[in-house]
């Protein structure tokens, strides 16, 4: 006893050990580049700095001054995982401000589009969120599970990647539903919901699983409300926003804002799951009353007009366009991402966690770097 | 076929770079290796994040201004011998991105990818089709597998 008390009190005072870690661009659970700076004491993550910028390629000013209908199809390019959402809410800011009617069977199919990529883009995540968790066989299952939407999007679009479906004033012809396109839609969405149930069962009931991610990176309420968080991620944490409710185009369908309450990766990855549910339920809704009549508008003027904006809920939270039309021409081209106003939340959840954590926290906030690298910061000289 | 080419050909490791496009093309590729429909790991063609220990290069996107020796960087550090592969429309001609007016090229964009480091096989498509990535892999194995 008296040997054992000598001895720590001989022993040093635990040195308290301050690194950074740099983590990219290029970075292996990362696919887009960008850079994550943890400042590290014994492992536990005192501070992060996310810093972008790597992959900017001046989109707007690339905008600014084509005709509207060429730039419509250009902010498809600004993402490759949600460029329906894009391009849908740059027609909507076209159709606001010349003020367009669209038909109804145009807007059930840009919903049934919509829907289908937030399902494609949440199974993204999905997959990704476990291959960084270390879970391959779940990693490879979403991904599996995943082709099929990714065939639905390219029976509908034509292109796996960029569909370019709306148009002003309706849709693409392409994108008509004929009763073959119907029913293999109907078929894919019922698979789905098949292989989702079964792994939202597996997901959930696993506590190997439950337990890695409980309780991690945890994004306060309070937090996620000052820094200004939107989306799937600011629902995780327990506010019931979703932009959805007040789009028009919305109107008709019967849908659930899914919130859960704790805002830790747990919440993060089952408020995905728990969405698609959601989406699919839109969609069977929209295919089973998709009306009758002609998808194009084509009785519209060019004007010009000013500065018009629109918010639309993307995959990943508040989406803005906005721009005013000068001689068919876009002008003051705006568009602001809702990965820019995440960041912080990423940082945020990276605080007080271990380091192996960090690019779990990170990733749990769905960022998506593409659309998000588009500030600029003009110097005068 | 060589002692050489024979275990070369068994262990084929392709890094990713993303040098600023869309996203599309990497998630298409990504999903060509990870996914169970594609599958490129059956013709024993590994993804790696490391480019020592690399073989096949496949670079997407414009590479932006940023990106430029970081790309650099990545092909001088994987050994010889090596293979690029540009996949995509922006890694073959700058895309939407670079000079859309046709008179003033963006200063942001420094592709199309051959302009900074020498390519050897090109997969064109916006965004590449998975069976093109499989193909593009393919037909830059024989510059792997017949290097002295």
């Amino acid at each position: 006893m008296d040997e054992d008390n000598k001895m720590t009190d001989e022993t040093p005072k635990k040195q308290v050990i301050e690194t950074e870690v740099p983590l990219g661009p290029v970075h292996s659970a990362a696919i887009e580049p960008y850079r994550v700076r943890l400042f590290v004491e014994d492992e536990i993550v005192k501070d992060a700095e996310i810093t972008i910028g790597v992959n900017h390629r001046g989109i707007e000013r690339i905008m600014e001054g084509l005709p509207v209908e060429k730039a419509n199809s250009l902010t498809e390019k600004i993402c490759g995982i949600c460029s329906n959402i894009h391009i849908w809410n740059s027609v909507l800011v076209a159709e606001k401000a010349l003020e367009i009617d669209v038909p109804e069977r145009a807007q059930y199919i840009r919903i049934i589009m919509a829907e289908l990529e937030r399902l494609h883009s949440h199974l993204l995540y999905l997959a990704h969120g476990n291959e960084v968790l270390g879970h391959e066989t779940f990693s490879m299952r979403l991904f599996y599970i995943r082709e099929t939407v990714m065939e639905l999007l390219r029976m509908v679009g034509g292109n796996r990647v960029q569909y370019g479906v709306p148009v002003i004033g309706g849709i693409r012809p392409r994108a008509e539903l004929d009763q073959m396109k119907i029913q293999k839609i109907e078929d894919g969405i019922n698979f789905l919901e098949e292989k989702l149930s079964n792994f939202a069962e597996r997901f959930i009931s696993d506590p190997m699983i439950m337990s890695r991610i409980t309780g991690v990176g945890v994004i306060k309420k309070e937090d996620a409300l000052r820094l200004a968080v939107s989306g799937p991620t600011l629902r995780a944490t327990g506010v019931a926003v979703d932009l959805r409710r007040d789009m028009k185009e919305y109107d008709p369908f019967d849908f659930d804002v899914i919130t859960q309450d704790d805002g830790d990766i747990k919440s993060n990855l089952l408020m995905r799951v728990l969405e698609n549910f959601e989406s699919i339920k839109i969609i069977r809704q929209a295919i089973n009353h998709l009306p009758e009549g002609s998808i194009t508008n084509r009785s519209w003027e060019m004007q010009d007009t000013p500065i018009t904006k629109n918010y639309v809920e993307a995959p990943r939270g508040k989406l803005y366009h906005s721009y005013a039309l000068n001689d068919g021409r876009v002008r003051h081209c705006i568009i602001r991402t809702p990965s820019i106003t995440n960041i912080g939340a990423m940082e945020y959840a990276c605080i007080g966690c271990h380091i192996t954590d960090a690019q779990l926290a990170v990733v749990q906030c769905d960022p998506c770097f593409t659309c998000t690298d588009r500030a600029i910061q003009i110097i005068q000289l | 076929m060589s002692l050489k080419s024979y275990s070369r050909a068994r262990a084929v490791h392709v890094m990713l770079v993303y040098t600023g496009g869309c996203n599309g093309c990497d998630i298409e590729i990504v999903n060509c290796v990870l996914s169970p429909r594609y599958d490129i790991e059956q013709y024993k063609i590994f993804l790696t994040w490391n480019p020592r220990e690399a073989d096949v290069l496949v670079v997407t996107g414009p590479v932006t201004r940023h990106n430029k020796e970081p790309l650099k960087a990545i092909y001088e550090a994987i050994p010889e011998p090596k293979a690029v592969i540009a996949a995509g429309a922006c890694a073959l001609m700058g895309g939407v991105y670079k000079n859309i007016h046709g008179d003033i090229p963006s200063e942001e964009i420094c592709g199309p990818v051959d302009e900074v480091i020498p390519v050897d096989a090109k997969v064109p498509g916006c965004a590449v089709r998975p069976e093109d990535v499989l193909a593009g892999a393919v037909a830059a194995l024989p510059l792997l597998l017949d290097a002295e």
